[in-house]
């Protein structure tokens, strides 16, 4: 009750968000600009390609329109095994990732565990490092000559089932710990000193108060593994064996067969376990079971023996197990012969591929852009929504959340039926780095999304609006109240389109030209050509530029938020 | 005197107008061709013809194959270049080609290039097992020298071939199996080879890597990967299968549309001529263009001054047609 009352006589909610005062125009204006530049975008470069690939599910091998293509995909004998592999493996990576996952970051964010940072830095692993590489990297360590058959004289069997559950775990664990910590920021210290004082034991606050405020974040990175891991086709072809997934068909209709339009239909039905998205918005919309009220407390990180070494094992079994990974592709990329020859050497370094590093360069840029302009959208996005009406809400958040249950090969062949259109203003971007950037945000729009959005909640609605009616501008509001609630939200999400960007590859492969190219896409060649260390050594630099990068933004943030607090 | 300027000024921009195509060209050509053979064959024909700029795209067959598809309202390539056969004889990528028939074409056998003189296809490449040698001793069982041969129990688990359904090698070793040994006994070898099959990959590359890394002792792919392989020191070697050596012709064409046509039409009259010949023959084991001496990619290879001692007579019209109906069927069979 005691956190019931701390919202004194403010109004409820509900009516609050209904309220049509005097808006003054600027607000309005920016208000409107910040709703219909992201909904524009999402139209230009989601909803638009999308309805090309939908139209040509339909194109029939006669060329007439009609089902022929969904009867064909359905009525293939083998489909049926294929959709139950997809939902076996997508089912445990996501149990996995959501349990660990909430594991991890409540060591993150609740409990003041030595080196918690390494275990940060472990997570960023798996998404600056391309997919291609770590994949070798688990098979270079546990292959049928990996380094650990090697030494102990094992047979061990990572190709199948559990070699793609462990590598699409890798590459979901980050993105649900990101969520997840997105919703563990927004506590309120009260909350539980109020629990504290009636009695509950630490157990019955983790229940009653701790995990329905984190429900939100949990259903979201749920659904984020889900999706992500169902449409990802690069560990399942390198390591799943004989393991078919969805994914491996619509490469096999597509670039193995050539049947464009079976691979658009197998692309549509793909989409179908984004539609509990349906479901994660309709707890969203319940905010006042979990959203932050204003003069909210955060939590602060605590010490207990016995919740801390379980969850420290957890958090430091997987960070040791993704470094051990990545440092194997390390390793590789030092040494002449994988697994042959062993001994160290800088001539991996000298890359052969075509374009030497130029395309690393241009991976850079591509990636810059995708987060800058990614970030920005997002939270105008975010911003925006909160204030619409719910059934306006409701389709902004669908249309939001769709893009990640497109696989990135159709996505890719998507832009190229959308963009490559004869005349200049049209066709002006295709072949540019922003198409590809743009490509390469709204292939990540929703888990970006999801993160703003859980880590919004925590921003009191009724604060922003008491500095709006007492004379401040919308812009003051943002700056004063919604930005450092944000802030590391934001950066969160600015890393992670940055660092996906970098190494993304199964859209951007049909987006390169032949001045165009991007790093992912001269590991992939190398690798091809089969040369396993040069490609090793490749991800070794990709991954460098981007520590380095990151770590001079991290700097220059840290310069800069500085300066309010010296200005007060 | 301001006129003067502007009529002058104005002609000079007319006159470079005009002389633009006649001074330097610029051709964009889609390539499946690999990296290492591209910057040769670019080296000789930018001696040739140093007046046209060659940009290249290169891609695996199935990933350009798609983006032609996509391309298809707006085709932005002049030239499609070593393109497998097969796939060009899909009818939507075939569509996409204009016919054009160089000078020299008569050279070519006529099973080398279409009938309606849209592709013609100078060079090729195998099928070939990349034999792991150490891990082959350590499993104790013999250098294999057929398909027939990996039938051997001693092999169960250790062999590695790309599946029919996504890579085109694949359907390149099932074709040359089913079109050498005829339908019932080629489906017969097919399941014999299953139990052994340890995976099949969705790449044509990817069973020769395998192999050379010692994951699997043998892995079914293509000639040049193999040799890709043994010239970085692996312990591997190159067999062709001595019953069912499958081959792939590489494809040149010119692209409809093509709003450099002329250029694209020089330097498809290149890839027909001494000059690529001579690249040919140090980058290529299989080569259609008569007269030209064996490689030494060939004699390492074993293979003798006529190819068609060793390779298979395939059709390709005929294998194209019925793909669908082979790979369903072949799906059935191992039900994998």
């Amino acid at each position: 009750m005691t956190v019931g009352s701390t919202q004194g006589h403010l109004p409820p909610r509900k009516i609050s968000r209904a309220k049509p005062l005097v808006i003054p125009p600027l607000a309005r204006t920016l208000y409107l600009t910040s709703l219909w530049v992201p909904l524009i975008g999402l139209g230009l470069f989601f909803l638009y390609p999308l309805a090309l690939i939908v139209q040509r599910s339909f194109v029939q091998r006669d060329g007439n329109l009609g089902f022929g293509n969904y009867i064909d995909v359905l009525s293939m004998g083998h489909i049926l095994g294929v959709v139950r592999n997809s939902l076996v493996m997508s089912g445990l990576t996501t149990l996995i990732c959501v349990l660990l996952g909430f594991a991890i970051a409540y060591l993150l964010q609740r409990t003041r565990a030595r080196l918690r940072w390494v275990i940060s830095i472990a997570l960023l692993l798996p998404l600056l490092a391309p997919s291609l590489v770590q994949a070798l990297g688990l098979i270079f360590l546990f292959g049928r000559n990996g380094l650990i058959s090697q030494a102990t004289g094992w047979n061990l069997q990572i190709y199948g089932l559990w070699g793609l559950v462990i590598s699409n775990s890798m590459y979901a664990l980050p993105q649900a710990v990101m969520i997840i910590q997105a919703s563990l920021r927004q506590s309120d210290t009260r909350q539980y000193d109020a629990a504290m004082m009636l009695g509950a034991t630490p157990w019955r606050r983790f229940v009653d108060i701790t995990l329905p405020n984190a429900r939100f974040g949990l259903l979201s990175a749920a659904f984020v593994c889900f999706t992500v891991t169902i449409t990802d086709f690069g560990n399942a072809a390198v390591i799943g064996g004989n393991y078919r997934v969805l994914a491996t068909e619509i490469y096999a209709q597509v670039v193995g067969q050539m049947n464009f339009n079976m691979g658009a239909v197998i692309g549509i039905l793909l989409l179908i376990p984004t539609l509990m998205a349906f479901y994660i918005e309709k707890v969203a919309a319940q905010r006042h079971t979990s959203g932050a009220t204003e003069g909210a407390m955060p939590v602060a990180p605590d010490r207990r023996i016995l919740r801390d070494i379980p969850l420290g094992i957890l958090g430091y079994g997987t960070a040791f197990f993704l470094i051990a990974v990545v440092a194997t592709v390390v390793y590789a990329s030092f040494v002449t012969l994988w697994p042959y020859r062993l001994d160290l050497t800088l001539r991996n370094y000298n890359i052969t591929a075509q374009g030497g590093y130029g395309p690393l360069w241009v991976s850079l840029i591509v990636s810059t852009q995708a987060a800058a302009i990614g970030t920005l959208m997002l939270f105008m996005l975010v911003v925006s929504q909160r204030r619409l009406g719910r059934g306006m809400a409701k389709a902004v958040y669908l249309l939001a959340i769709v893009p990640v249950g497109v696989p990135g090969l159709v996505l890719g062949l998507a832009y190229v039926l959308s963009f490559n259109v004869a005349g200049a203003v049209p066709g002006m971007l295709y072949g540019t780095t922003l198409l590809i950037a743009l490509c390469n945000f709204y292939h990540y729009h929703s888990q970006g999304f999801l993160t703003m959005v859980t880590g919004i909640r925590a921003v009191p609605a009724q604060l922003e609006e008491t500095v709006t009616c007492i004379g401040g501008n919308t812009l003051q509001g943002l700056r004063d109240v919604v930005l450092p609630v944000m802030l590391p939200t934001l950066v969160a999400v600015f890393f992670f389109l940055f660092m996906r960007s970098m190494v993304t590859l199964s859209a951007v492969i049909f987006l390169i030209t032949p001045r165009l190219s991007v790093g992912a896409v001269s590991v992939l060649r190398l690798d091809q050509a089969g040369f396993a260390t040069q490609a090793a050594a490749f991800s070794v630099c990709i991954m460098a530029v981007v520590l380095i990068a990151l770590g001079l933004m991290k700097i220059t943030l840290a310069v800069v938020s500085r300066r309010p607090q010296a200005a007060k | 005197m301001r006129q003067t300027r502007t009529r002058l000024s104005a002609s000079l921009v007319v006159s470079s107008l005009l002389a633009a195509p006649a001074i330097s060209g610029e051709i964009t050509v889609y390539s499946a061709l690999e990296d290492e053979e591209i910057a040769a064959y670019l080296e000789a024909a930018q001696e040739a013809m140093p007046d046209l700029t060659v940009n290249v795209l290169r891609l695996s067959t199935g990933n350009l194959g798609a983006r032609l598809i996509a391309e298809a309202g707006n085709p932005q390539a002049d030239v499609l270049w070593g393109f497998a056969v097969t796939n060009i004889l899909n009818p939507a990528i075939y569509d996409l080609l204009d016919t054009y028939a160089p000078e020299s074409i008569d050279d070519l056998p006529e099973q080398f290039r279409d009938a309606d003189n849209r592709w013609f296809a100078p060079i090729g490449y195998m099928g070939a097992f990349c034999v792991n040698t150490m891990r082959l001793e350590q499993i104790g069982a013999p250098m294999p020298q057929s398909w027939a041969d990996l039938t051997d129990p001693a092999f169960e688990g250790e062999i590695v071939m790309p599946d029919p359904g996504s890579s085109g090698t694949g359907f390149l070793q099932i074709s040359a199996i089913l079109q050498g040994a005829g339908e019932e006994a080629g489906w017969q070898l097919i399941q014999d080879l299953d139990p052994n099959m340890a995976q099949y990959t969705t790449s044509g590359s990817r069973p020769c890597r395998m192999a050379q890394v010692g994951e699997y002792t043998v892995g079914a792919s293509l000639s040049f990967v193999a040799m890709q392989g043994i010239e970085q020191g692996f312990p591997l070697e190159m067999v062709i299968p001595s019953d069912f050596a499958g081959f792939e012709l590489e494809a040149n064409a010119l692209i409809r549309g093509s709003s450099n046509a002329e250029d694209a039409r020089r330097f498809l009259d290149w890839t027909l001529s001494e000059s690529a010949a001579q690249v040919y023959s140090e980058n290529k084991a299989l080569i259609t263009l008569p007269g030209v001496p064996r490689s030494p990619l060939a004699a390492q290879a074993g293979l003798p001054d006529d190819l068609s001692e060793v390779l298979f007579p395939m059709d390709f019209a005929t294998s194209g047609a019925q793909r669908d109906a082979i790979i369903e069927r072949w799906r059935e069979l191992v039900g994998r």
